[in-house]
């Protein structure tokens, strides 16, 4: 796999996965047919993999692909939804922090010191079922229902402290170099120096640090649902292996419940490391 | 001096997550005092205001019941569970530390000592299969959800093999006999696997990734030049300053073997702290969950700190 990877294939395959769970997120329908409920459940109950149901159903008969592929637009979602707030705040933060120096920016880590510590997972499991039940759970916000919206929130105000305190050196290291100090001089304002000088240099950082942020929401979303905080009518992977968990189909050996949806799981996080581990060594070979 | 500062840092950090506790669980939905009664009818103004003032409830958020309560956490006093009727937290909770120190502990053991040197050897023979095959199986076991993990055993060695039962220990408190003591250990393997290949896993990875970065530096050629050994240059002069980055990673990494833990502990009914925080989480028993919450970050502060007190023995530079 190591030695695939080197050869570029592991990131062309990488690449294939990623395009195949995005395009499943995007028209699942047209792939597999509406998403299946109780009432429209196609086959019988935990029957195992056949030539109509391939990969088998669950426990009130829902066909486990049909699920797999609509849970992709979810897990996505939540996970895109969650990183970009999360890089957000943390490049936000750390942008500042770098480039004020001093006071501001001691203060400004030992906030980020603290978000760093806090168990983020035990944080969210706290504020979800609190959220949930002082907002509505009725409607949808861009496409994703309220308690939904409750988890990227709680995870992206978990997880920005890591990004802050990288885009924070990084700032620092580029804030004492010559063009900043040119810019200075000629009277450019700090908002300009920070947008025309300081963030374009950051953002190969920002984007090998946005795969990780992803691949670290995926996990929260994942475990956060798997304890019951996904939403039932918008099933996530991790929401699936909840109801498998529930319908104690790892004891009954209902293998193809439970491998289905955490394989699709390890693919995604799998194909993000290799396309991370690409970032660098492809910018290395550019700039020589 | 320096570990001054780093204790005044982390009980400054303690005190500010007791507050942070305060004022979440003071937003929670419902009344104090209506969670205290539950639905009971025929409350009088005059009898609600009683029980308000027996609680405590009637007197400014700040300071006072913010006061009241700094002083009650200081003295262990949690408070009374709503799920559990009658018991106090520390009731409920106590005895659900034993089973998670355990299974956490154990796993983690095992998890560094095999991890780390699988990936010292990876990284040190780069290309080898030994490094093939680990990183590999390192980068998929990091990859999955540690509770997926779980249940994939579960189903492997539970439901097909049958060499375990598939349910958890359910009655840990009643066990008085060596029989009794061996069906448990018997139990235990499954669920201390899991989280221990999950972070094995995690170890190889961070430690492959140390390994080789050090063996670039100039001290490593120099003590090649000198004839030493390739497993004498190993041991003492790479896996020693290989060992620092792993101390910090692990330190902000407890969160995330956290997370695995509660996870695997509902696949195994295993009765520990994990399982009970997702009971507190579903019943909403919002003392145990300020409780379980502040135990799980006070834990995270500690286990930074001892990383910070560990850095410092093992990189003398850093204090001074």
């Amino acid at each position: 796999m190591i030695c695939l990877m080197e050869l570029g294939l592991g990131r062309i395959i990488a690449a294939l996965v990623l395009g195949a769970v995005i395009v499943a997120a995007l028209v699942p329908t047209a792939l597999v047919g509406p998403l299946e409920n109780i009432v429209t459940a196609t086959g019988a109950p935990m029957s195992p993999p056949s030539a109509a149901h391939w990969l088998g159903t669950d426990e009130v008969g829902r066909d486990v692909l049909n699920l797999t592929v609509h849970s992709a637009r979810i897990t996505m979602l939540v996970a895109l939804f969650a990183s970009s707030l999360s890089m957000a705040l943390g490049t936000a933060f750390g942008v500042i922090a770098g480039y004020a120096r001093g006071t501001t920016d001691a203060l400004m880590m030992r906030v980020a010191d603290f978000f760093l510590v806090l168990p983020a997972f035990v944080l969210a499991l706290v504020l979800a079922p609190l959220a949930i039940e002082m907002g509505g759970a009725q409607g949808t916000i861009m496409g994703l229902r309220p308690t939904l919206m409750v988890t990227v929130i709680v995870i992206g105000i978990t997880s920005w402290a890591g990004t802050a305190r990288i885009v924070r050196s990084q700032t620092l290291s580029l804030r004492s170099r010559p063009f900043v100090d040119r810019a200075r001089v000629i009277g450019a304002s700090h908002g300009r120096i920070i947008c025309r000088h300081i963030l374009p240099n950051l953002i190969s950082l920002i984007v090998a640090n946005t795969i990780l942020t992803i691949v670290a929401a995926i996990w929260i979303e994942t475990a956060l649902s798997f304890v019951g905080l996904g939403d039932p009518f918008q099933p996530s992977w991790g929401t699936m292996l909840f109801y498998a968990q529930q319908a104690g189909s790892a004891g009954a050996g209902a293998w193809w419940y439970v491998v289905t949806p955490g394989f699709a799981i390890v693919l995604v996080v799998v194909s993000l490391y290799s396309l991370s581990h690409a970032g660098p060594v492809a910018r290395r070979r550019k700039t020589t | 001096m320096f570990l001054l500062r780093k204790l005044a840092s982390a009980i400054l950090t303690i005190f500010v997550i007791s507050a942070l506790g305060f004022f979440i669980f003071r937003a929670m939905p419902g009344d104090p005092e209506r969670m205290l009664i539950g639905a009971a009818q025929g409350i009088t103004p005059e009898l609600l205001a009683q029980i308000r003032a027996r609680w405590g409830l009637d007197a400014p958020l700040f300071p006072d019941q913010f006061l009241s309560y700094i002083l009650s956490l200081a003295r262990g006093d949690f408070g009374y569970s709503f799920k559990f009727r009658g018991e106090t937290v520390l009731g409920v909770i106590g005895p659900r530390m034993m089973p998670t120190l355990l299974f956490v502990g154990t796993a983690q053991v095992i998890a560094m000592v095999v991890g780390l040197w699988i990936g010292s050897r990876a990284g040190w023979r780069q290309g080898s299969i030994l490094d093939r095959f680990g990183s590999s199986l390192a980068l998929a076991a990091y990859g999955m959800p540690t509770f997926w993990l779980g249940m994939l055993l579960l189903i492997v060695f539970a439901a097909w093999l049958s060499w375990f039962p598939v349910t958890g220990l359910a009655n840990i408190e009643q066990t008085n006999n060596f029989q009794q003591w061996l069906g448990i250990a018997w139990r235990s393997v499954l669920p201390i696997a899991t989280l221990a290949i999950a972070q094995t896993g995690q170890y190889v990875l961070l430690m492959r990734a140390a390994v080789v970065e050090v063996s670039k530096e100039d001290f490593v050629t120099t003590a090649r030049a000198k004839g030493i050994g390739s497993n004498a240059v190993l041991r003492r002069h790479v896996t020693p300053n290989a060992r620092l980055p792993i101390v910090t990673l692990i330190s902000l990494n407890v969160g995330f073997i956290l997370a695995g833990a509660i996870t695997v502990e509902t696949v195994f009914s295993w009765p520990g702290l994990g399982l009970l925080t997702v009971e507190a989480m579903r019943a909403r028993d919002y003392p145990v969950m300020q409780a379980l919450f502040l135990i799980f970050a006070v834990s995270i502060v500690l286990a930074n700190l001892v990383a910070d007190l560990l850095y410092a023995r093992l990189d003398p530079r850093v204090s001074r």
